[in-house]
């Protein structure tokens, strides 16, 4: 019987039936291709792009040089330099994140007490030479205080959670 | 003996040790925090509470003394609940800022915290606030919020340093540490309690905040500044030493480390390294290649040894040198065909040279000191010059030992010293034959005539008789009374003294290497010429290795002149000094943290190291620089790979412990005299100015050991001079003179003055020992 209807399916080219008429469904099916640039795929808050270190409204930095994210980053893409600053506090004095190597696992930012660190929603950035992925602290500060607000509102979102 | 059992294993241990030594024998931990085996027992953090067999509570191990039979459990469940109860005491109080705190990673309180510790707080309630305190340039007590109270640094001021700098004031939650009326913590020994407080609450300010734990590289070493040869833990991060740590070795260090050996590290970072070769060409400093520097050097040195003759040739090195280095030093010399190299450059007798049985040493084991009951100590600032020794003698007289010092200063030893002496340098010797005098009759013995014509004085007759009636007797020469004009007559006499007691006699060594130098030979034979004779008789050339001539000279004055006065000076050096006035050559080399090397310490241990860190910039191992400085004279023999090469063949056929004798024969006893009465000068080197990479240390040179030097002298000195203690006066000695503060200092004899050497404010002056004259400045008031 197996045999039988083998034949005839072979015959009547039914699997070639059967392949085109789910390509037909998706030709007439609404379309998902987003047109990047133009328009962007929906991102959670929790999502993990470009790092950014983070200010306190008075406009101090937070970073405390704890070195934490230096320790548990598994790419050893971060490089942090310390001193004690003329108020006595404990501060760096270089913290750079070498993006080429960063794996965006996002460790840095769990592992950050005060939430200095952190990977905000930003994907498109480049670098067009050598050495301009290797991000140094001023330029993370950067990032961080154009986007806070954004931040502040992701870090809300996702406190619940932690 | 009593048979104890911990967590069902069997411990056998001797009555009266406690239970937490029975449990670290028996390889049980037992978390504590106010215990160390090196101190007394508080028990006062309660984290060591352990559950015992019919006890109706939990006791604390580290109190509870052992008793046959015993049932300890130290994971029970009582135990374990009490354990985590005090755990939630501790934290009551104690910050949760582990981020910031120097000590996070490497902290008892956060190990423990992890292991007894709740995930979260019960407590809510505000913490208790301290306010800092400021204890001077090396200890930082920012965070004294964090202390728990153990007493560790208390009781190691009391029981180690000798000195209660630290101490509780207040009660109950009130309690904190801090230092007597806002006095600094100014021990030799201080930073020790940085490694001892089990929390952040103490915490080195050189390192304050540079690196954490878990990111420096643990190397070890041996420190090149005092005789002892401390081992050491170097920690290192990115090619740059950050910090200094003990390595624990019971027979040497213990577990202690004293201030010069912890923070001298700062120095090997300085500013003031030299890191290119250079050479001078029509007066000015040129940096130039390795090459062209040694071939200059090499060729200046030719040129003198076949013109003027090789004996016109000098070499100086410091005891703080390698073995390799002193040893490759004085065989290039010598193929060169030049006896003149020394080592021994703040000695001025020489005298004993080629009377000498053998290398000066401790003539005991270190750790033998604290087991000593008679010590006489002659001519040794011992805190300031051997901290850890001075720590063994304060064990030795804690444990019944009588001390007897005879010396020209009278600084605060720390400890019970039984009976002084002290005299004018002019009058030590005389003073040694009084108790040689004294001694010889209580044993009824028979002493030279020259001995015999002392007229014995009360002190001496009293440390006689203290001496008489010790069983283990150790005389020790110290630093002082090796650089003495009359050093060989201090250890003849010195030598009859312990002979006659039975004791031991020996040297405190001046530095790191100062017994090394003398395995490595690095001193003049039969017709060679010593340190001051080739100071004191300008030569045309000379090799400098680490030497600052107007530093680390007997005589500074006479130093600089030779210096300037000859046609070649090649430096070795690390440093960029002030060498640049009169050398020609300047060749970085590696301070010990950037070499392999070998110190032999004052007991005659051999101790080889290896390079921390790659050496900064162009600098390179001496030992090297001088291999190559040999290849280019065209001298054979100096075709050595590796460190340990130059080692083994300056050990080869050395039996280390054959060469180690003090025995003198040949010197003869003058009549000492019982003093000149003129004005003479005492100078002692003070500790952080006693080497090369200590004078670079930046905190160092900030504490209070570290003040520029005052002309001291006897309240009746100074009113006869018609001075106030303030104003300034004039000390000239030789041709040479310094402006100096004057300070009264009454436990100095009268007829002295004492001024520091190795000091650059007092470069300018003669020899460490002689004639002063000290003239007021009018209207001079500083």
């Amino acid at each position: 019987m197996e045999k039988i209807t083998n034949f005839f399916k072979t015959f009547l080219l039914f699997e070639l039936v059967k392949g085109m008429a789910l390509t037909g469904r998706y030709f007439f099916a609404r379309k998902i291709t987003v047109q990047f640039p133009e328009e962007k795929t929906p991102q959670g808050f929790r999502f993990r792009g470009l790092h950014a270190q983070r200010r306190y409204a008075s406009g101090e930095e937070r970073c405390i040089g704890c070195k934490l994210c230096e320790a548990v980053c598994p790419a050893l893409a971060i490089n942090i330099e310390t001193e004690e600053r003329e108020d006595g506090t404990r501060r760096t004095t270089r913290y750079d994140i070498d993006l080429m190597k960063c794996i965006f696992c996002g460790f840095c930012e769990e592992s950050c007490p005060v939430d200095a660190i952190v990977e905000t929603r930003i994907l498109e950035y480049h670098g067009e030479k050598r050495g301009d992925l290797y991000y140094t602290k001023p330029m993370l500060l950067a990032v961080g205080d154009k986007y806070e607000e954004q931040i502040a509102k992701d870090r809300a979102a996702d406190a619940k959670y932690r | 003996m009593a048979k104890i059992e911990i967590d069902g294993k069997q411990v056998e241990i001797e009555n009266g040790r406690t239970v937490i030594e029975a449990a670290h024998l028996a390889g049980i931990y037992i978390p504590h925090f106010c215990y160390h085996k090196k101190l007394s027992i508080a028990a006062n953090c309660r984290m060591c509470l352990v559950q015992v067999e019919k006890a109706p509570k939990p006791l604390p191990a580290c109190a509870t003394p052992v008793t046959d039979g015993m049932k300890v459990f130290t994971a029970s469940e009582q135990a374990v609940k009490a354990q985590k109860g005090v755990m939630e005491f501790l934290l009551i109080n104690h910050p949760l800022d582990c981020p910031v705190c120097d000590k996070g990673g490497e902290c008892e309180l956060q190990d423990l915290a992890v292991g007894y510790g709740s995930s979260a707080s019960r407590y809510q309630e505000e913490k208790r606030m301290v306010v800092p305190k400021e204890v001077g340039p090396l200890i930082s007590t920012k965070e004294m919020s964090r202390c728990i109270n153990c007493t560790r640094c208390v009781r190691f001021g009391q029981e180690i340093g000798g000195i209660m700098e630290l101490g509780q004031a207040f009660r109950g939650e009130h309690a904190e540490i801090m230092s007597f009326v806002s006095n600094s913590v100014d021990s030799e020994l201080s930073g020790n309690m940085i490694d001892l407080c089990p929390v952040g609450a103490l915490t080195s300010k050189p390192f304050r905040f540079t690196a954490r734990a878990w990111e420096l590289s643990h190397r070890r070493s041996v420190s090149p500044h005092d005789s002892l040869g401390s081992n050491l833990t170097v920690q290192v991060k990115n090619n740059r030493v950050m910090r200094v740590l003990p390595a624990e070795n019971e027979e040497i260090n213990e577990c202690w480390l004293s201030d010069k050996d912890r923070f001298s590290y700062e120095g090997l970072n300085s500013g003031e390294r030299l890191t290119k070769p250079m050479i001078k060409q029509n007066g000015a400093w040129q940096e130039v290649e390795w090459q062209a520097a040694l071939e200059y050097a090499a060729k200046g040195l030719r040129q003198i040894a076949d013109g003027a003759g090789a004996e016109h040739i000098g070499a100086l090195a410091t005891p703080h040198s390698t073995l390799e280095e002193l040893y490759l030093l004085q065989k290039l010399v010598r193929s060169v065909g030049s006896d003149n190299v020394d080592f021994r450059l703040r000695q001025s007798d020489f005298s004993a040279d080629g009377k000498q049985a053998g290398a000066p040493w401790l003539g005991m084991p270190i750790a033998e000191i604290n087991t000593r009951d008679r010590i006489l100590l002659v001519g040794s600032f011992l805190r300031k010059d051997h901290p850890l020794l001075a720590h063994r003698a304060r064990d030795a007289v804690k444990k019944g030992a009588q001390a007897s010092i005879v010396h020209s200063a009278d600084d605060d030893l720390l400890m019970n010293v039984a009976n002084k002496a002290i005299v004018a340098p002019d009058a030590m010797a005389n003073v040694l034959a009084q108790i040689l005098k004294a001694l010889a009759a209580e044993k009824q013995a028979v002493v030279e005539a020259s001995v015999q014509s002392a007229e014995v004085g009360s002190a001496a007759a009293a440390i006689a008789k203290s001496l008489a009636s010790g069983e283990r007797v150790a005389v020790l020469l110290g630093n002082f009374a090796q650089q003495h004009p009359q050093a060989a007559q201090l250890q003849v006499l010195g030598q009859q003294i312990a002979a006659l007691c039975g004791g031991k006699f020996g040297f405190l060594g001046e530095a790191a290497n100062s017994v090394g130098g003398h395995l490595a030979k690095a001193l003049p034979r039969a017709n060679g010429m010593n340190a001051a004779a080739m100071l004191a008789a300008p030569r045309k050339a000379y090799i400098l290795l680490n030497v600052e001539a107007e530093l680390d000279t007997h005589n500074p004055q006479q130093a600089l002149v030779a210096m300037k006065a000859a046609d070649l000076v090649v430096a070795l050096s690390a440093y960029k000094h002030q060498a640049t006035d009169y050398a020609d050559v300047l060749l970085p080399i590696a301070p010990f943290s950037e070499t392999s090397g070998t110190f032999v310490n004052t007991e005659g241990r051999v101790q080889s190291f290896k390079g921390a860190i790659k050496p900064l910039g162009e600098a390179r191992p001496g030992w090297k620089v001088l291999r190559v400085l040999g290849n280019l004279l065209n001298e054979t023999g100096f075709e050595y790979d590796t460190s340990e090469a130059v080692r083994d063949e300056a050990l080869s056929g050395v039996d280390v412990a054959a060469q180690l004798n003090n025995a003198v024969q040949g010197v003869a006893l003058e009549t000492a005299g019982a003093g000149s009465g003129s004005l003479q000068r005492v100078s002692d080197v003070p500790i952080y100015s006693a080497d090369a990479i200590v004078r670079r240390a930046a905190s160092l040179q900030n504490t209070r050991d570290a003040e520029a030097p005052c002309a001291l002298m006897h309240g009746a000195e100074l009113s006869r001079l018609g001075v106030h203690a303030g104003e300034q006066v004039k000390v000239s000695q030789g041709e040479g003179s310094a402006i100096l503060v004057a300070a009264a200092d009454d436990r100095l004899p009268q007829g002295v003055v004492r001024v520091a050497a190795g000091h650059a404010a007092t470069a300018g002056l003669g020899a460490m020992f002689g004639a002063v004259t000290v003239e007021p400045i009018t209207g001079g008031r500083a």
